[in-house]
């Protein structure tokens, strides 16, 4: 796919896709502790007698601002090294926290170690599955995601069942053990030799500094593109997670029984793994530009909702399923797209570091997002306001996307570069839509920190459609 | 059972009087020594049958009042009687007229802890309607039908929750057929027995082995002691460690076969260099690969990806 092998071109097949697998394998474990946080946090509010609250910023603090130093790690020593570290620190916080005798042991380990482990692991996976792919990015990230909802299915029955056979202190240390699993899957990740070797020359404060600095992909943060797409993402995430905190309590709320308002949930869960997929396969086709993808899909979860609260009105189920269902596909269909839509910003060689720094930057957005709709909860006695503000967020957010360069053009523009003295033209017409990371040879690679951009205006393309 | 041209029947709750239970209130026909209060419990059937829940907290008079209207074919007479725990009690037949388009029965019953049990009203038409009437001690809110799991060293904790305050609480260690009574005072660096109204909590600490078993709490009422069982277990740390050292050796051999499984194919391949054109080999690859590393540099460049 984006590099020519001796092997066949069935070992590619297998291979690139074995990525996407691992990929998925990968978000599974990573984000299962996600799902069933709320199975463990009961245990820790009965055993250690806290509140649910204190308990609850557990899985709030660490992977957010670990994010940039992942991938900074990435730029540095590539992305395998990087998710098997991340993986054994995953799964040392884990196993460490099945001895915690008080709460703020569990802080330390699950929140800090876990979270650094799990930083190190997912951003470096989601920049290595974009890496892999070139024209079935989309599709393959669309896929690696569909880990997260499986991993819903599938692992709370089993925590369940770990927690009845050996307590919370045997199920974290077996989920433990299960988080090795993620170094297995980072060894499954071929490295492709692009990280940025800058000659090691000497280990003065300065070079350390710029070394830090490229990695960290800092030079981003003045440039207004990368901004904009920061600021819009963080909008979306103010809305995005309302709906998976309040949809139940929203439908208790309206006087539908505990088995209905799960059903609409897993129901839910089901379109959004489902948009997932046809989100991804979609924009592989190419007929639209990947910004318009999304800002069509979060306009539509904007409105969505908004009409949540009117879906429910009368008491109506049918209403509230259909609108949920809507949500649901929405809130799928955009998810791979958001970062899918990196490269194009930023260059396939910065998009490590903009991962990283995208991360950290939109986590304020949820760590913003849920309070404040449980304080209009609060206020206003129903979720009909927090539902609003959500729909309100993520519209907001799609006119912040609007603003960002060249948005209204037909083609795929050239992304940003760091420095424009670095900008080589001629290199630039010679490649090709599909060449990704291997354009150069790799001594050019080890030499230049810049790189050729990835994507081309796409004149060949004649059927695209604005 | 009934067939369905039996109308619709109204319902009509009656509030149950338990008030009586704290008065004084005494009911004179009954000439007792100590005074005991009567509580009223009634019921309308609409359908086959209807059961209710009655919870006694003391010795009482139990008035119950069962009403029916009937069925379509209203005879003016039938008959009714009353069973306990399904068999009939002596000269309870009572011929009912129908008043009012309803049939009603009546009948008071000393309540005391050997008399509780399953009290039922049955009028007698040419199939059987009946009020099931389960007179009880309060019951305990939650059943625990998993046992509880622990670690050798630490502590469990466990919870019994009724509706309705008992006078005391009791706990006992469950040893097969005896129950042995445990007393917090005597061993508090074991045992701490907490009560707080309707809740109570028995927490073990320093838990070994021999503390697995059954652990019953007792609320108890003036009537009777209303029980509820859970079991503890207790285990050491060797039972989750065998899982787990189970999946650290499956992910060390998938580690090791990936691996291997790079280098084998990676061998392969630089064992035919003549179709080697291009190859993304890793950094690693290259500068072991020294001299021929720097011909396929050369052969990268010119060729076209």
């Amino acid at each position: 796919m984006c590099w020519c092998s001796t092997r066949g071109w069935w070992e590619e097949l297998l291979e690139d896709w074995l990525i996407v697998m691992a990929g998925m394998e990968l978000m599974e474990q990573s984000k299962m502790w996600f799902p069933y946080h709320g199975g463990l946090l009961v245990e820790f509010v009965q055993y250690f007698g806290e509140s649910a609250q204190a308990v609850s910023w557990i899985t709030s603090i660490g992977w957010p601002c670990s994010s940039p130093f992942g991938t900074a790690l990435c730029n540095g020593y590539g992305a395998r090294p990087v998710v098997m570290a991340g993986g054994c620190l995953s799964a040392l916080g884990f196993i460490l926290a099945s001895q915690a005798t008080c709460v703020t042991h569990l802080y330390l380990t699950l929140g800090i170690i876990s979270g650094s482990g799990w930083a190190l692991v997912f951003t470096p996976m989601v920049a290595s599955v974009m890496q892999y792919f070139t024209r079935k990015r989309s599709l393959a990230m669309a896929l690696g995601f569909t880990g997260v909802g499986l991993s819903s299915f599938a692992f709370s029955p089993l925590f369940q069942l770990l927690v009845e056979m050996y307590t919370w202190r045997g199920a974290l240390l077996i989920l433990g053990g299960l988080s090795l699993n993620m170094v297995a899957c980072g060894a499954l990740i071929r490295p492709l030799g692009t990280h940025k070797a800058v000659a090691a020359s000497a280990w003065s404060c300065a070079s350390l500094f710029h070394r830090a600095y490229s990695y960290l992909e800092l030079s981003l943060l003045f440039q207004r593109p990368f901004l904009t797409y920061s600021l819009a993402i963080t909008f979306f995430n103010c809305g995005y997670f309302v709906p998976y905190v309040h949809l139940v309590a929203h439908s208790r709320h309206e006087g539908f029984s505990q088995y209905q308002a799960a059903f609409v949930i897993s129901a839910t869960g089901v379109t959004d793994i489902v948009g997932r997929v046809v989100s991804g396969w979609a924009s592989d086709l190419g007929r639209l530009r990947l910004p318009h993808m999304l800002v069509l899909w979060t306009g539509l979860l904007g409105l969505s909702l908004l009409m949540l609260p009117l879906g429910s009105l009368g008491g109506s189920y049918p209403g509230l399923l259909i609108i949920s269902l809507a949500y649901g596909f929405c809130a799928g269909a955009m998810t791979p797209l958001v970062f899918s839509v990196v490269p194009e910003i930023v260059g396939m060689e910065r998009m490590l570091g903009a991962l990283g720094l995208l991360q950290m930057i939109e986590s304020i957005g949820g760590l913003l997002g849920s309070p404040l709709s449980g304080l209009l909860k609060d206020l206003t006695g129903s979720y009909t306001a927090s539902f609003l503000v959500a729909g309100g967020f993520l519209l907001l957010g799609t006119m912040v996307m609007t603003t960002l360069p060249h948005f209204f053009s037909c083609t795929d523009q050239r992304p940003l570069q760091r420095h424009a003295r670095n900008y080589n033209n001629k290199q630039q017409n010679q490649q090709s839509p599909e060449s990704g990371l291997m354009t150069n040879s790799l001594s050019e690679k080890l030499n230049h920190i810049d790189t050729i951009p990835y994507s081309q205006p796409r004149t060949d393309d004649a059927t695209t459609i604005c | 059972m009934f067939s369905p041209w039996i109308l619709s029947l109204q319902l009509i709750l009656f509030p149950l009087f338990w008030r009586g239970i704290y008065t004084t209130e005494t009911n004179p026909s009954l000439a007792l020594t100590v005074p005991v209060t009567t509580v009223f419990k009634s019921a309308v059937l609409k359908g086959d049958s209807l059961v209710e829940k009655v919870e006694i907290l003391k010795p009482i008079d139990l008035e119950l009042a069962c009403t029916w209207t009937g069925n379509p074919n209203k005879l003016p007479n039938i008959t009714g009687y009353w069973r306990k725990d399904g068999s009939e009690i002596t000269n309870s037949r009572l011929t009912v007229q129908l008043e009012n388009e309803q049939y009603n029965l009546k009948r008071v019953f000393r309540i005391t802890g050997d008399t509780l049990g399953n009290y039922s009203c049955i009028f007698s038409d040419t199939d059987e309607a009946k009020i099931d009437f389960n007179v009880a001690a309060p019951e305990m809110d939650d059943k625990k039908d998993k046992p509880i799991v622990a670690y050798v060293g630490d502590s469990v904790a466990m919870a019994c929750k009724t509706k309705l305050p008992p006078n005391t609480w009791l706990w006992y260690r469950a040893n097969g057929t005896e129950q042995e009574l445990i007393n917090a005072t005597t061993d508090p660096l074991r045992y701490k027995i907490s009560v707080d109204g309707n809740t109570t909590k028995l927490t073990v600490m320093n838990l070994t082995e021999e503390d697995s078993g059954v652990y019953v709490c007792s609320a108890i009422y003036n009537i009777k002691a209303s029980v509820s069982r859970v079991e503890v277990r207790v285990i050491t740390f060797m039972e989750p460690l065998k899982p787990f050292i189970a999946i650290v050796a499956e992910v060390i051999i998938l580690v090791l076969l990936i691996l291997l499984y790079e280098r084998w194919s990676s061998q392969r391949s630089s064992h035919s260099p003549t179709e080697n054109g291009v190859h993304a080999e890793p950094t690693h690859k290259l500068t072991r690969e020294g001299n021929n590393g720097m011909d396929e540099n050369t052969t990268t460049r010119q060729r076209k990806i």
